[in-house]
């Protein structure tokens, strides 16, 4: 541990000589504060609440080092506690042990390998209880969120469903052709919501689990490629979709990621449209160079409220009651593009149309 | 209940889910009137610029998980609405799933009658207007 900062100690002795030649023994070693009664030892304790190993003399006027244990275990329940005694009678042993919750025990006259080996093994075992504490927080942060993605998840599984199970319903009781074909596609669009739903799980699940795989992007290939896709689903809309793709260079990234943020801004951009608009569009703009690729989705749809807009990339968050919409797609793109160490932005004004904007760099 | 039938107000973020609350509504023949909103805050407009009625008390039926304005933040902001004003509605939370937070959130809202699981059936608008 040469670099590292040197660990705080509490030495506890109410003979000064002591303290001091502790503290010449082993101010190379440890950061350490001494004190001569408790409540010095507790004002230090206050102080420094990163005090890692309190070593205490059992043998003191008023109080013993078990009692003074006993007595801060509660409120500093961090430091180990070492005991340094004379007696070695089995009973404050016992006493050590049972009420002070010692680590260590050391007798007196101690040598510098019995402290030094004492100090070690608390500070290790400091370090994983720590590390233990931090690993439980995490887990409870994990399991937090499990719980309120499980509920999201199944109210957003079983919406679709039962919107079709009510469309069914209601249709049971319809004897016009035209106003059952309305059901039906109300009943397609609530299918392909739910498809929608799953597939991001999907990418969500991958992109938490999934490592980097870095290759080769042709950014030409990746985009005919969507085209193909949404000729399925958007193009046949009166949207006019224009893309402009230069690459300058060779780029190496993680392909998966990569097209799930085209994939998700693309789509967003085709949903998201003012249906009374003529001239709808959807432009693509990709430019690869100087190490860096920009991609670039615009649209002159509905617009995020820029109350909104610092919200958008939160998981579920919906900016708009547009019935198509999980609030899982931006939040998915937010993921890649940091998994990518890239970044987002956006730009959008209600009623005028949005503006996505991502900066990869290239592996 | 009065003689004459309810009025209702569907407020639903699912174009198809208002639309097959309004075609089991149309079915029960039970209605005076029928409205659905994809947006509480039209709801709300619309509602506010009713002022007072006098005929027939109105249903809504409202759905809980919508962006905007939830169904919790409708029933906030309905509750601000002049005493005379609330009297002419009786509203009742629709939703596909409640966790216990939900339940727990509906007591502190008087004017929420009774929650009931999606979808809506004959059967639900019937109790809704057993309970006016």
């Amino acid at each position: 541990m040469e670099k590292q900062e040197k660990i705080k100690i509490l030495y506890v002795d109410d003979e000064i000589n002591n303290l001091t030649g502790f503290k010449a023994s082993f101010r190379m070693n440890f950061n350490i504060m001494i004190a001569v009664n408790a409540t010095d030892a507790m004002e230090h304790l206050n102080s420094n609440p990163d005090i890692r190993v309190i070593l205490c003399d059992q043998r003191m006027p008023g109080k013993t080092g078990v009692q003074f244990f006993e007595e801060i275990r509660s409120r500093y329940p961090k430091p180990i506690r070492i005991l340094l005694t004379g007696y070695t009678d089995i009973d404050s042993v016992i006493d050590s042990i049972n009420l002070g919750n010692v680590f260590r025990y050391v007798k007196k006259p101690w040598t510098d390998a019995d402290i030094l080996g004492a100090i070690n093994e608390a500070n290790k075992f400091y370090v994983s209880n720590s590390l233990l504490a931090v690993k439980n927080e995490e887990l409870q942060r994990a399991y937090d969120e499990l719980d309120k993605f499980s509920y999201s998840v199944t109210h957003d599984m079983r919406g679709p469903l039962l919107s079709i199970l009510g469309a069914i319903e209601a249709a049971q009781h319809m004897d016009n052709i035209s106003e059952i074909r309305d059901m039906l596609m109300m009943m397609k669009t609530s299918v392909r919501n739910l498809d929608d739903f799953i597939q991001s799980i999907h990418d969500y699940y991958n992109l938490n689990r999934g490592e980097l795989e870095i290759k080769q992007i042709d950014f030409k290939e990746l985009v005919e490629e969507q085209i193909r896709i949404f000729s399925f689903t958007y193009l046949v809309s009166d949207v006019k979709f224009t893309t402009s793709i230069v690459q300058k260079e060779t780029f190496r990234g993680d392909e998966l990621s990569i097209k799930l943020i085209l994939n998700n801004l693309i789509s967003n951009a085709f949903k998201y449209q003012k249906k009374e608009n003529k001239d709808k569009f959807v432009k693509l703009n990709i430019l690869v160079e100087n190490g860096s690729a920009m991609l670039e989705v615009m649209d002159n749809g509905v617009g995020i409220a820029e109350s909104l807009q610092g919200d958008i990339f939160n998981m579920f968050f919906r900016a708009n009651s547009h019935e198509v919409g999980s609030g899982f797609g931006l939040y998915n793109v937010k993921v890649a593009v940091t998994k990518l160490n890239g970044k987002i932005t956006v730009d959008s004004e209600l009623n005028k149309g949005t503006c996505f904007r991502v900066t990869i760099q290239n592996k | 209940m009065s003689l004459a039938f309810p009025h209702f107000i569907v407020i639903d973020d699912s174009q198809l889910d208002c639309f097959i609350a309004e075609k089991i509504i149309q079915n029960t023949g039970t209605y005076s009137s029928i409205k659905s909103y994809t947006q509480a805050t039209d709801a709300l407009e619309s509602i506010k610029s009713s002022g007072v009625k006098n005929d027939a008390i109105t249903i809504i039926v409202l759905d809980i998980q919508m962006p905007l304005m939830n169904g919790f933040q409708f029933v906030e902001a309905f509750e601000q609405l002049p005493k005379e004003i609330q009297s002419g509605y009786a509203i009742f939370l629709f939703s596909s799933s409640i966790n216990e937070n939900d339940k727990n959130r509906m007591e502190n809202y008087p004017s929420i009658k009774r929650f009931y699981g999606k979808p809506i059936s004959k059967e639900t608008v019937a109790r809704m207007i057993e309970q006016l």
